[in-house]
C-alpha cells in the first residue's frame, strides 16, 4: 500500500450542491445528527469546563469497557440494551469511585480520575483477553456506532407520519431530557458550579448536583457512543463549550451560542467529509478544532482592541 | 454543465431510472461472488476496499449513498462485518434486501467456537465447497429481484459452483504434496480454520478470530517453542492484517516467513501473477487469491 498525501480539488458542485440535491436524505439526517450530538454534548461539556472537569468525559469513555464485557458475558449476546446498561453502570461507578478516592485521600481529583479510568480500562482489557478472546468483542465493534449509518436506520413513525431515523429520534429525546433538567435546575447548577459554599448555605447539596451532572453525563456519553461513535463524542464534550467560552464570559450567552456553533461543526464537518471522501465523525471533530482556532483568533483580536481602547 | 444534469436527475421520476439490479457487496470476496453471478446484468459496488480488514472498515458518505440507492446488499455475515451487519440487516425494514451469504450454509458445516455456541467462524470462503453453497443464495435473490435474467443467473451460478469444485480438487491435489510432519499453517489471525479442515492442515492463528486484539506474549512464546521443537519450515503473514506478531515469531525462532496470504481481502485489481508452473492468475478475484494462497503454502511447506 502506498501512502500518498493528495488533496482532491475543491469542486463546489460535488462538495456542496450534490449532497443536498441528489442525496438529500443522507445529508439531512447526518447533518441533523451531528448538530444534535454537538449541541447536547456541548451543553453538558460547558458545565464540565466551568467545573474544571473537562476530562471526565474522556475518563468515562474509557471506564465503560468492563461494563460492556460483563454485560456481554452475562447475557451471551451483543444486544444493544444490556450493553448500554452495562456501560452506564460502569460509567456511574467510576464517577463514584473517583469522588470517593479524592475525598478520602490526599489524591487530587485529576489524579483520582486518571487512576480510576486507567484501572477500569485495564480490567476491561483483561476481561476481554481472559474470557472473550475467541470472539469479536471490542468497544469499536460492540458499542460504538457510526454517524454515517444514521440515514440507513429504520424510521420512527407517529400516526403514519415518518419522523426520522431511530438514532436521531433517540438523540433528540436525550437532548430534550437534558434541556429540561438544565432548565429546571439552572440556578442551582450555576450556584453549585461557581460557589459551592454559598450553595451549601442556601441548603443546596453540591454533592447531589455533582452526582446528578455525572449521571446525566454518563447517559449522554453512552447513548451518543451508541449512535455516533467515540471520537465525535469526546470531541464534542470539549469543543463547543470551549469555543463559546472564548467568545463570551456570560454563561447565558455562551449557551445561546451553542446551537450556532453546533450547526457550523456539523455542516463544515459533513462537507469536509464529502470533499476528502473520509469518515464523517473525524471530519466533524476536525471542523470543531478549526472553529475553535478561529474563535481563539477572534478572542485575541478582541482582547487587543479592548486593551488599546482603554 | 453538470448542474443541468443534476436538475434533470431531480425532475426524472425514479421509475424512469430503473436499470439493472443495483447490488452492494461488503467484502472483496463477496463482491467477487456477486459480480461472477450477476455478470453484466447487475451493477455491483464493493464497499470495503482491497487490502482493508473488514473489522476496521469505516464508511464514507459515498458508501452510504450507494447503500441508500441499492436494491440488495450482500454481506458475508457470521460476524465478519461486526456491527455494520446489524445496520445492513435493518435495511430490510426500508425495503432493501439484505443477504448474508455465509448464513445460508447449514450450521453442521460451520465451525463453532467451543466457548460460544452462537459464534461460528465467518471465514467460509477458504473451503471452496462451502463457498459454492454461498453461490446458491446469490442466484436465488438476484433471480427474485430480476426474473427476466433468472436464466443467466442460474447458468452463471452453476458454472461458478463447478469451477469452485475443480478449484477444490486442484488445491487438495497440490496440498497433498506437503509431508505430514510439516502440515501446520501459522498465520497472523485465525482465518484459515476451514482451509485447515478441508485440506488436513493444523492451523494456528496468532491473534485469534478478531483482528482487533493483540497477540498475548504467552501465545507468541508458545508458538515460538512449537516452531523450534517441530522444525516447522515457515510461517505466513496476511495482506490485510498487521504482520508484527508473525514477524516477531519469525525473528525469535529463526523460521522464515513463507509469504503473504490473502485472508479477509483479495488482492488489488490489475495485478497478474504467475505460478512456478506458468499458471496465470489474478489475485483480485476469489479464485486467483485462493490459488495464490495454495501455491504460496505448498511452496513454503512442501519439500
Amino acid at each position: 500500500m502506498s501512502a500518498r498525501l493528495e488533496i482532491p480539488a475543491f469542486d463546489w458542485l460535488r462538495v456542496v450542491v450534490e449532497p443536498w440535491a441528489l442525496y438529500p436524505e443522507t445529508t439531512i439526517w447526518i447533518v441533523l445528527m451531528g448538530w444534535l450530538v454537538s449541541l447536547v454534548c456541548g451543553a453538558v461539556g460547558l458545565f464540565l469546563i466551568l467545573r474544571r472537569m473537562a476530562m471526565t468525559g474522556d475518563a468515562i469513555s474509557h471506564s465503560v469497557l468492563p461494563g460492556l464485557v460483563l454485560a456481554f458475558l452475562w447475557t451471551a449476546s451483543r444486544a444493544t440494551l444490556p450493553m448500554m446498561l452495562g456501560a452506564l453502570i460502569a460509567g456511574v461507578l467510576s464517577v463514584i469511585l473517583i469522588e470517593w478516592i479524592h475525598r478520602s485521600s490526599r489524591v487530587k481529583p485529576d489524579a483520582a480520575m486518571g487512576i480510576v479510568f486507567s484501572l477500569f480500562f485495564a480490567v476491561g482489557v483483561i476481561l476481554v483477553t481472559a474470557y472473550a478472546d475467541h470472539i469479536d468483542l471490542d468497544a469499536d465493534c460492540v458499542l460504538y456506532g457510526e454517524i454515517a449509518y444514521v440515514p440507513l436506520e429504520p424510521m420512527w413513525a407517529l400516526a403514519g407520519i415518518e419522523l426520522g431515523p431511530a438514532p436521531v429520534m433517540r438523540m433528540a429525546m436525550v437532548g430534550l431530557i437534558v434541556a429540561g433538567l438544565g432548565f429546571l435546575f439552572f440556578k442551582e447548577l450555576i450556584t453549585t458550579s461557581f460557589d459551592p459554599v454559598l450553595a451549601a448555605s442556601l441548603g443546596l447539596s453540591p454533592k447531589a448536583f455533582h452526582y446528578g451532572l455525572m449521571i446525566v453525563l454518563s447517559v449522554v456519553i453512552v447513548s451518543s457512543f451508541e449512535a455516533v461513535g467515540a471520537i465525535l463524542v469526546v470531541a464534542m464534550l470539549i469543543f463547543p463549550g470551549a469555543t463559546a467560552l472564548l467568545l463570551t464570559h456570560r454563561l447565558r450567552l455562551a449557551l445561546a451560542l451553542l446551537p450556532m456553533i453546533a450547526a457550523l461543526h456539523s455542516l463544515l464537518g459533513y462537507h469536509l467529509a464529502v470533499w476528502f471522501d473520509v469518515t464523517v465523525a473525524g471530519s466533524m471533530a476536525v471542523a470543531a478544532g478549526g472553529l475553535l482556532a478561529i474563535a481563539w483568533a477572534v478572542y485575541c483580536i478582541w482582547a487587543r482592541v479592548a486593551r488599546s481602547s482603554h | 454543465m453538470r448542474i443541468w444534469l443534476i436538475f434533470v436527475a431531480l425532475l426524472l421520476p425514479s421509475f424512469l431510472l430503473a436499470g439493472p439490479v443495483r447490488a452492494v457487496a461488503t467484502s472483496t470476496f463477496v463482491a467477487d461472488l456477486v459480480r461472477s453471478v450477476g455478470g453484466e446484468d447487475v451493477e455491483v459496488v464493493g464497499l470495503i476496499p482491497h487490502g482493508v480488514d473488514p473489522h476496521m472498515f469505516k464508511p464514507t458518505i459515498a458508501d452510504v449513498n450507494h447503500l441508500m440507492r441499492a436494491d440488495v446488499v450482500f454481506f458475508n455475515g457470521l460476524g465478519l462485518e461486526g456491527r455494520m451487519a446489524d445496520v445492513l440487516r435493518r435495511l430490510e425494514r426500508r425495503g432493501t434486501r439484505a443477504v448474508a451469504v455465509a448464513e445460508s450454509i447449514p450450521t453442521e458445516y460451520l465451525l463453532q467456537d467451543e466457548d460460544n455456541p452462537n459464534q461460528a467462524d465467518p471465514h467460509i470462503w477458504f473451503d471452496p465447497r462451502l463457498w459454492a453453497r454461498a453461490v446458491d443464495s446469490v442466484v436465488r435473490v438476484l433471480s427474485e429481484l430480476d426474473a427476466s435474467n433468472a436464466e443467466h443467473f442460474t447458468a452463471r451460478g452453476e458454472a461458478l459452483s463447478a469451477s469452485y469444485e475443480s478449484l477444490h480438487e486442484w488445491a487438495a491435489a497440490s496440498l497433498a504434496k506437503i509431508p505430514p510432519e510439516r502440515r501446520i499453517l501459522i498465520t497472523s489471525h485465525d482465518a484459515f480454520q476451514y482451509f485447515g479442515r478441508a485440506y488436513d492442515l493444523e492451523v494456528i492463528g496468532v491473534q485469534g478470530i478478531s483482528t482487533v486484539g493483540e497477540a498475548g506474549l504467552s501465545d507468541i512464546t508458545r508458538i515460538v517453542d512449537r516452531v523450534r521443537g517441530q522444525s516447522i519450515p515457515a510461517v505466513f503473514v496476511e495482506t490485510s492484517v498487521s504482520s508484527a506478531a508473525v514477524r516477531r515469531i519469525s525473528q525469535d525462532s529463526g523460521v522464515r516467513i513463507g509469504g503473504s496470504l490473502y485472508s479477509d481481502s483479495t488482492g488489488t485489481p490489475g495485478e497478474v501473477l504467475h505460478s512456478p508452473t506458468g499458471m496465470r492468475y489474478d489475485p483480485s478475484t476469489y479464485t486467483g487469491a485462493f490459488r495464490h494462497n495454495v501455491l504460496t503454502i505448498v511452496d513454503a511447506l512442501g519439500l
